[in-house]
């Protein structure tokens, strides 16, 4: 456990320049709840707000897609496998790293969103549950990307995430069943964000939450396998 | 008793995406015994690093197996015992204190062993004044020396080096040979990878030369830098012109002379009313016995090289 956790603290911190790029789109959504007459702009106010939120799911697939790549691209993965660390371990540790830099980001747009959305006199008690949801979208969207970084170029990693994320979305479209929303249900995290209007201080379902945490468990399984095969010290040029 | 390291007809063969594949170890035995000190050779692309890589568990065999202090190569919990620096070591640009306790914390070191211990390597590889310095400002040598810190943070009963000494100068170079020798009479293992000959030639008690994935020859190091060819032959009492190349000094007539005529020269000193004094077989250097296994990997299997 504990080099886990020591692999994922570590990874937060070689991405710590991307995080706090991340967070620049916090602090815009704070600088327009300063210098806006938010009562009178509360719906630019709250269109930020989302907008914002789902970027960081994007930088998850990036996070996810790039870290194997790069430990093995600079040799660092040498150092930190000759040690006794599995394999299996190496990448939950990766997996704690997303959801760290995830959270950091999480926590911070919820902090600035209630403050800010608050102004505006929205009902702010879902924010944190929409920063959970989020959370869990990250988590699962990371590990779904990390998956596929195992054998593929970081590139083609991230279309291919965003291809087996948008599959389920596709199909909840096309058949009009939304139970197909809770396969691989980033989308279906993501619409929750995106249809909240902050009206009533109700919370949103959990079952999406709970699925997502399950099968990043089930991804996190099968890049653990696949991972095991790899030739991690052959260039990945 | 289990051999540390042990290989046993391991192949490895890099796929190509397009264009077959490419055969980088062919068929490699090889055992290292528990307390030695073991030179691994071979010219640029013979091989080497893929074995280290098998071994450490970086990549898996083609066709073969192998263990590691009785492990299948592979086995996580097994490396906690093991020290390894790769060749051409990449770092995390951290603070080296940090940086070396941050890899013994990956071991399962506590903190207070680390505190102990990463103060002591540090101080071993004499970089205890460079500790809070980031190591992205250091040198290529002061980043090989952090390396070594690093093998050495869990105090391991087996170390692998790959290219060791490479980027060091000549005082820290000595510096590493003797914590290395240090390291032997403290009865660790040292599996060693070195393109400098006179370093294997010092340091190893066996040597293995690896050519085009194939193991060309395995010998004690004393043994193979021992000509079988030429003998020195010392003696008294007779006259440097009665024997063609000869030289005499301070009275005694040294000579070097095929081994296939050692018995006629001799009988030539004594017939003269000489006395022998030595006969020596002649010792040559690493580098030219590596140049010849290397030269004509088939000729010396043939001739039982290994």
């Amino acid at each position: 456990m504990k080099a886990i956790v020591l692999i994922g603290v570590n990874f937060v911190r070689e991405q710590r320049w991307p995080i706090l790029v991340m967070l620049l789109w916090v602090l815009l959504l704070a600088f327009l709840g300063l210098s806006t007459e938010a009562a009178r702009q509360r719906e630019d106010l709250l269109f930020v707000f989302k907008q914002v939120a789902v970027y960081v799911v994007a930088f998850s697939v990036f996070f996810g897609s790039s870290a194997i790549y790069n430990e093995r691209r600079s040799r660092r993965i040498l150092s930190v496998l000759s040690k006794a660390v599995a394999r299996d371990r190496y990448l939950s540790g990766l997996v704690l790293g997303i959801s760290f830099a995830s959270a950091i980001y999480c926590f911070t747009l919820g902090l600035t969103g209630s403050w800010t959305l608050g102004q505006s006199g929205f009902a702010v008690s879902e924010v944190w549950f929409l920063m959970i949801c989020l959370l869990a979208a990250c988590i699962l969207a990371g590990t779904v990307s990390l998956m596929f970084s195992t054998f593929l170029n970081p590139f083609f990693a991230a279309g291919a995430t965003a291809a087996l994320m948008g599959l389920p979305a596709l199909a909840t479209y096309t058949s009009g069943n939304s139970h197909w929303g809770l396969v691989i249900p980033v989308y279906a995290l993501i619409a929750v964000v995106l249809k909240s209007s902050f009206d009533t201080a109700s919370v949103g379902p959990w079952l999406p939450v709970v699925l997502a945490l399950c099968q990043a468990l089930v991804f996190w399984f099968v890049a653990a396998q696949i991972f095991s095969y790899i030739d991690i010290a052959v260039s990945v040029e | 008793m289990h051999p540390i390291l042990f290989f046993e007809g391991v192949t490895k063969e890099y796929r190509r995406f397009i264009g077959g594949s490419f055969r980088a170890l062919d068929s490699f035995s090889l055992e290292v015994q528990a307390g030695e000190i073991f030179g691994f050779l071979g010219p640029n692309g013979a091989g080497k690093t893929t074995a280290i890589h098998l071994a450490m568990g970086f990549m898996r065999p083609t066709a073969g197996r192998g263990s590691l202090l009785g492990k299948p190569f592979g086995h996580a919990r097994t490396r906690q015992r093991v020290g390894f620096l790769p060749e051409n070591i990449a770092l995390y640009p951290r603070r080296a204190e940090q940086l070396v306790r941050f890899y013994g914390a990956l071991n399962g070191m506590t903190f207070s062993q680390l505190q102990k211990r990463a103060a002591e390597v540090l101080q071993l590889l004499d970089l205890q004044h460079d500790a809070a310095r980031s190591v992205s400002r250091f040198s290529r040598g002061m980043l090989q020396r952090v390396g070594l810190a690093q093998a050495l943070i869990n105090d391991p009963e087996l170390l692998i080096l790959d290219e060791p000494t490479s980027a060091l100068d000549p005082v820290s170079r000595v510096r590493v040979r003797e914590l290395l020798m240090e390291s032997r009479a403290a009865g660790r293992t040292i599996f060693l990878s070195s393109h400098l000959l006179s370093e294997i030639e010092l340091l190893c008690d066996r040597v293995a030369v690896l050519h085009h994935g194939k193991l060309v020859r395995l010998a004690r190091t004393a043994d193979l830098l021992q000509s079988n060819e030429k003998v020195e032959i010392t003696a008294t009492g007779v006259s440097a012109g009665l024997f063609t190349g000869a030289t005499a000094e301070n009275g005694l007539l040294r000579m070097i002379v095929p081994r296939d005529q050692q018995r006629a020269t001799i009988t030539r000193i004594w017939t003269a009313g000489g006395d022998v004094i030595s006969v020596i077989p002649q010792r040559r250097s690493l580098e030219e016995v590596f140049l010849e296994v290397t030269a004509d990997p088939h000729l010396n299997l043939a001739a039982g090289g290994r």
